[in-house]
C-alpha cells in the first residue's frame, strides 16, 4: 500500500510541473457565445480541425434551439441567460495552487469538507485522481497497472490529441449528439475537460476511477465532457463528484456524459453531486447498451438551484439491461427535476429504476421518467419504483412517468408512493431517547439507504453527511 | 390557436339561429357568442409529448368536413325517478332559469379550450338533472342516440344538500348517415351539494367512424361524494377527460374506467383529481385492453394543493395488451404540495398471463375461449366498482361481444 502511495505522490508532482510548464497565466474568454469564442477556446486547446467544426456546428444548432420552457412543472430557467455566462476559464498557477492546498480554500468550501468528514487523505485522494477546476482538469492520475493492460484514463482535451480515433468516432456523435437538446448543443460548442475512459476488451477495473469536479468563479459555466468506451466484455466502475461553492450571480453547469457499453461489458457510472444552491445543472447523460451488457446509473443529486437531469440508456442488443438508482435532495429554494430514461430497442432487455426523493423547507423534487418499449422488444421487463418523503406542506414533490408500450409481451410496472415522515416512527424512536432532530435524521438515513448502500463506502459517507447539512441547516 | 379549418357556415349568425330555434335567454347567446368568438385564440386540449412524439393526434380532427352546426339530431331518452327533475337543457331554461344560468360554466369554462367553447357555442342537446334537498334517487338514465353528422351535447347535474343521485347516461350511433366520419362532443357539468352523493357512469359506444370528445368534472364539495365511471368502447378517436375537484372537507371521489379497443382504434382516456381541501379522498381505477393496432393514452393526475391536509389518493391503471401491433402509453402523475398525504399510484401494461392460459388449456378450455375468460376476468376489479348492475351488465355484455 505504501509503494502506492508513493507513486501517487510522485506522479503528482509530475503532473503539477507539466502543468505549470504549459500554462504560465489565467485565460478566460469574454461573457457570452460567439462564434469567436468558440474558436478561442478551440485555438487554446490546439484542437484539430474537426473537433473545432464539430463545436462550430453545435454552435449553430444550439442558437437555433428554443430554451426548453413549455414541460409541465419544470423549473424555471428564465434566469439563465447565455450571454452572462463565462463558458471559459483555465485556471492559473495561483488558483492551481489554492486547490491542492485545502487551507486556501473558502472556509464555506472548507467547512463543508470539514462537515463532510471526509479524512484530510479522502480529500487529497479526491482531488488528486482527476480533478478539474472551473474549465480545465488540474490533475489526473491512474495507477500503472490499469495503464499496462491498455486501460485510458486521462482527461478529455488531452484524449483529442491523443486518441483522436477513438474520440472521433464516439465523442457526441452516436450516443448524445448536440442535436439532442439546447444545453447539449451548448455543451458541445463549449466543452471542456472532463474524463475519457476506455476499457479494452474484457479487462476487468477492479477499482473504481474517479474523477472530481470543481466550479469555483463567480457567474461561470462548466461544461465538462465524459466519455467512457468499455469494449466487449470490459468492466469498469466510474465515479465522480461535483461541487461549487455559493456566489450571488448564478453558475450554470452543463456537462455531457457518454458511455458506450460494449457486447457483455458492464459499467457502473456513480455520483454525488452537490453543486452550490445558485448552480442551474442542466446535463446530459447516455449510455448506448449491446447485446448481454449492463449498464448502472447511481445518483445523489444534493446542491444546485434547479437541475434537469434524466440519465438515459438506450439497449440496443439483446439481453441488455440497465439499473437507475437516484435519489433527489431538495431543499429551500431548490428545484431538482430529475429522473431516468430507458429505450428497450431488443428483445430481452431490463430495466430497473428505483427512485427516491426528499423535499423539505419549500423544495421542490420532480421524477420525470420516460420508459420506451419498441415493437420487437419482446420479452422485456421495467419497472419504476418512486418514493417521495415530504417534511412540510411548504414543499412539493411530483411524480410524472411517461411510459410508452409499443409491445406485448412485454412485462411493464410502474408505482410511486409519496408520504410525510412517520409520526409513530418518530415517536418510536424518541420513546427511545433520541431527541426530534435525530429521529428525523436516522429516518432519513433509513430511507435512503437502498441508495447508499450501492455507492463505494467513501461516497456513501458523503452522500449521508450531506444529507445531515441539509436537515441540520433547514433546523439551524 | 389551433389553426384548425371551420366549416364555412359556422358563424355568429348560426350560433344566433341555434339560440332562437330554441328560445334561448340572452345570456345563453351571449356566452355562446363569446365562446365563438374565443375559437381564434383557444388552444386544442393538452396532449402528452415525449421526446420525438405526440401521443394523440388532436389536429388531425377536420371540422370542416365533420361540424355542420344546422344540421344535428339525437334521440334521447331520459327517465326519471321520485323527486328528481330530469329535463332538456331547453325545458330546464324555461323551468329554472336562474338554477341553469348560475350552473351553466361554472365547472366547465366553455372557453378552457379550443373543443370546449366549440361544444358551448353549438350545443343543441343535453340535459339538466336537479336533485332537491333531501331527494334520493336511483334510477336516471339519459340513453342517446346520436342521429346526425356532428353532435354537441352539455349536461347540467345539480345536487342540492343530502340528497343522492344514480345517473347512467349512454350515447351510440343512431341512423346511419352519409358522412364517413362523424363528430360527438360531450361537456359534463356536476355541482355536488353539502353531503350529496353523486354517481354518474357513462358508456360510449359510438361506431367506429366517429371522432368524440368528452369533458366531464365535478365540483365536489362539503362531505360530498362523486363517482364516475367511465366506459369506452366505440369511435375511431376518443379523448375523454373525467375530472373531480374536491373543493370541500371531507369530500371524496372514486374515478372508475374501463376501455376496450380494436381494429384501429384510439383511445386518449384521463381520468384528474384536484384535492382542494382537508380530509379528501381520491380513487382512480382504471383498466384497458387493446387488440389489433388499437393504441390508448392514459393520464392521471392526482394534485394535492397546498391547504389539502390529511388526503389520501390512490391512482392505480392496468393495460392488457392482446396484440404486437398495439400501443399501450401511460402517464400517471402525482403532484403533491402537502406533506400531511398518503398517495401512490402504480401503472403495469403486459400481456395474457401464459401460465394462466396454459393452465386453462390443459384444463381442456378452447384457446380462444380461455383467452376470452381471462380478458373478462382482467375486468373484474373495475366492474366490482360498478355498484349498479343495470350499468355493469351493460359494460360486461359489450365486452363480451367485442371477444366474440
Amino acid at each position: 500500500m505504501s509503494s502506492e502511495q508513493d507513486h501517487l505522490k510522485e506522479t503528482d508532482t509530475e503532473a503539477r510541473f507539466d502543468f505549470k510548464k504549459e500554462e504560465s497565466s489565467a485565460f478566460q474568454t469574454e461573457k457570452g457565445l460567439t462564434e469567436e469564442t468558440v474558436r478561442v477556446i478551440s485555438e487554446d486547446k490546439d484542437e484539430p480541425e474537426w473537433m473545432l467544426n464539430r463545436r462550430l456546428r453545435a454552435l449553430k444548432q444550439f442558437q437555433e434551439m428554443p430554451m426548453p420552457t413549455d414541460w409541465p412543472g419544470q423549473p424555471d430557467l428564465s434566469e439563465v441567460d447565455i450571454a452572462e455566462i463565462v463558458p471559459y476559464i483555465r485556471p492559473d498557477v495561483d488558483v492551481r495552487a489554492g486547490v491542492d492546498d485545502w487551507t486556501e480554500l473558502p472556509d464555506e468550501i472548507k467547512d463543508t469538507f470539514d462537515k463532510l468528514g471526509i479524512p484530510e487523505a479522502e480529500k487529497n485522494a479526491l482531488s488528486g485522481v482527476g480533478a478539474q477546476y472551473e474549465s480545465e482538469v488540474v490533475y489526473q492520475n491512474m495507477q500503472e497497472r490499469w495503464e499496462e493492460k491498455g486501460v485510458i484514463f486521462m482527461n478529455m482535451d488531452e484524449a483529442v490529441q491523443k486518441h483522436p480515433d477513438i474520440v472521433r468516432e464516439h465523442f457526441m456523435t452516436k450516443c448524445v449528439p448536440p442535436s439532442d437538446n439546447k444545453f447539449a448543443a451548448l455543451h458541445g460548442a463549449v466543452w471542456s475537460g472532463g474524463s475519457f475512459v476506455y476499457v479494452p476488451e474484457d479487462v476487468t477495473v477492479e477499482m473504481p476511477v474517479q474523477a472530481y469536479f470543481r466550479m469555483n468563479s463567480e457567474g461561470m459555466g462548466q461544461f465538462e465532457h465524459t466519455l467512457i468506451v468499455a469494449e466487449d466484455g470490459a468492466e469498469v466502475h466510474y465515479i465522480e463528484g461535483c461541487s461549487a461553492p455559493k456566489y450571488s450571480a448564478f453558475n450554470l453547469h452543463s456537462g455531457g456524459v457518454e458511455v458506450f457499453v460494449g457486447e457483455d461489458a458492464h459499467v457502473q457510472y456513480s455520483t454525488v453531486q452537490n453543486w452550490s444552491k445558485n448552480t442551474y445543472n442542466l446535463n446530459t447523460k447516455r449510455a448506448l447498451v449491446e447485446a448481454g451488457g449492463r449498464m448502472e446509473w447511481i445518483s445523489g443529486s444534493m446542491g444546485s438551484k434547479a437541475t434537469m437531469l434524466y440519465p438515459s440508456t438506450v439497449l440496443k442488443g439483446p439481453g441488455a439491461s440497465d439499473n437507475h438508482i437516484t435519489i433527489a435532495f431538495a431543499g429551500e429554494g431548490q428545484n431538482i427535476d430529475t429522473g431516468a430514461k430507458v429505450y428497450h430497442n431488443a428483445p430481452n432487455t431490463k430495466s430497473t429504476i428505483e427512485s427516491k426523493s426528499i423535499s423539505k423547507d419549500g423544495g421542490r423534487t420532480n421524477y420525470r421518467g420516460l420508459v420506451h418499449i419498441a415493437d420487437g422488444a419482446e420479452d422485456s421487463s421495467t419497472s419504476v419504483e418512486c418514493d417521495a418523503l415530504m417534511f412540510d406542506n411548504e414543499s412539493t414533490s411530483d411524480t410524472m412517468p411517461y411510459m410508452e408500450i409499443n409491445e406485448s409481451k412485454v412485462d411493464v410496472a410502474h408505482e410511486a408512493t409519496v408520504g410525510k415522515i412517520g409520526d409513530e416512527d418518530v415517536f418510536y424512536l424518541q420513546s427511545r431517547g433520541l431527541d426530534d432532530d435525530d429521529a428525523k435524521q436516522m429516518i432519513v438515513s433509513g430511507f435512503i439507504e437502498p441508495i447508499t448502500e450501492e455507492l463505494p463506502i467513501e461516497y456513501a459517507v458523503e452522500l449521508n453527511r450531506l444529507v445531515e447539512l441539509e436537515m441540520e441547516g433547514s433546523l439551524g | 390557436m389551433s389553426g384548425a379549418q371551420l366549416p364555412a357556415n359556422l358563424s355568429a349568425q348560426t350560433v344566433r339561429e341555434i339560440a332562437e330555434k330554441r328560445d334561448e335567454p340572452e345570456w345563453l347567446l351571449d356566452a355562446r357568442l363569446d365562446a365563438l368568438d374565443a375559437l381564434e385564440s383557444l388552444d386544442l386540449p393538452d396532449v402528452i409529448q415525449t421526446p420525438g412524439r405526440r401521443w394523440t393526434n388532436l389536429e388531425a380532427l377536420d371540422f370542416e368536413s365533420l361540424v355542420d352546426p344546422l344540421d344535428q339530431a339525437d334521440e334521447t331518452e331520459r327517465t326519471s325517478d321520485e323527486g328528481v327533475e330530469v329535463l332538456t337543457f331547453t325545458e330546464a331554461l324555461e323551468e329554472h332559469p336562474e338554477l341553469v344560468e348560475s350552473a351553466f360554466g361554472s365547472t366547465i369554462d366553455p372557453q378552457e379550450n379550443y373543443l370546449t367553447a366549440l361544444s358551448a357555442a353549438l350545443f343543441t342537446t343535453g340535459t339538466v338533472v336537479y336533485v332537491p334537498e333531501g331527494v334520493d334517487a336511483e334510477d336516471v338514465t339519459i340513453r342517446a342516440e346520436m342521429n346526425s353528422r356532428s353532435l354537441f351535447s352539455h349536461t347540467l347535474v345539480l345536487t342540492e344538500q343530502s340528497s343522492s343521485v344514480t345517473i347512467l347516461e349512454s350515447i351510440e350511433s343512431g341512423a346511419e348517415s352519409d358522412a364517413d366520419a362523424r363528430y360527438f362532443s360531450n361537456l359534463v357539468e356536476i355541482d355536488a351539494g353539502e353531503n350529496s352523493y353523486v354517481q354518474y357512469g357513462s358508456l360510449q359506444d359510438l361506431d367506429e367512424d366517429t371522432y368524440s370528445y368528452s369533458l366531464k368534472r365535478a365540483d365536489v364539495g362539503t362531505y360530498a361524494t362523486v363517482n364516475w365511471i367511465e366506459g369506452n368502447l366505440g369511435s375511431r378517436l376518443t379523448r375523454s377527460d373525467v375530472e373531480s375537484e374536491l373543493n370541500g372537507d371531507s369530500a371524496e371521489t372514486k374515478i372508475v374506467g374501463a376501455f376496450f379497443g380494436h381494429g384501429g382504434q384510439h383511445f386518449d382516456v384521463n381520468a384528474r383529481v384536484w384535492h382542494n381541501a382537508e380530509n379528501t379522498t381520491a380513487d382512480l381505477v382504471t383498466r384497458g385492453v387493446l387488440d389489433d393496432e388499437a393504441r390508448s393514452v392514459y393520464e392521471g393526475v392526482q394534485d394535492v394543493g397546498r391547504d389539502a391536509w390529511n388526503t389520501s389518493s390512490y391512482q392505480r391503471e392496468n393495460t392488457l395488451m392482446l396484440s404486437d401491433e398495439s400501443e399501450a402509453d401511460a402517464s400517471p402523475k402525482l403532484i403533491i404540495h402537502n406533506h400531511d398525504t398518503e398517495a401512490s399510484h402504480s401503472a403495469t401494461v403486459g400481456q395474457v398471463d401464459q401460465e394462466d392460459l396454459f393452465y386453462m388449456i390443459s384444463r381442456s378450455i378452447p384457446d380462444h375461449q380461455a383467452r376470452n375468460m381471462l380478458v373478462e376476468g382482467f375486468f373484474v376489479p373495475v366492474l366490482e366498482e360498478i355498484e349498479v348492475e343495470e350499468f355493469r351488465d351493460d359494460l360486461e355484455e359489450l365486452i363480451a361481444a367485442r371477444l366474440r
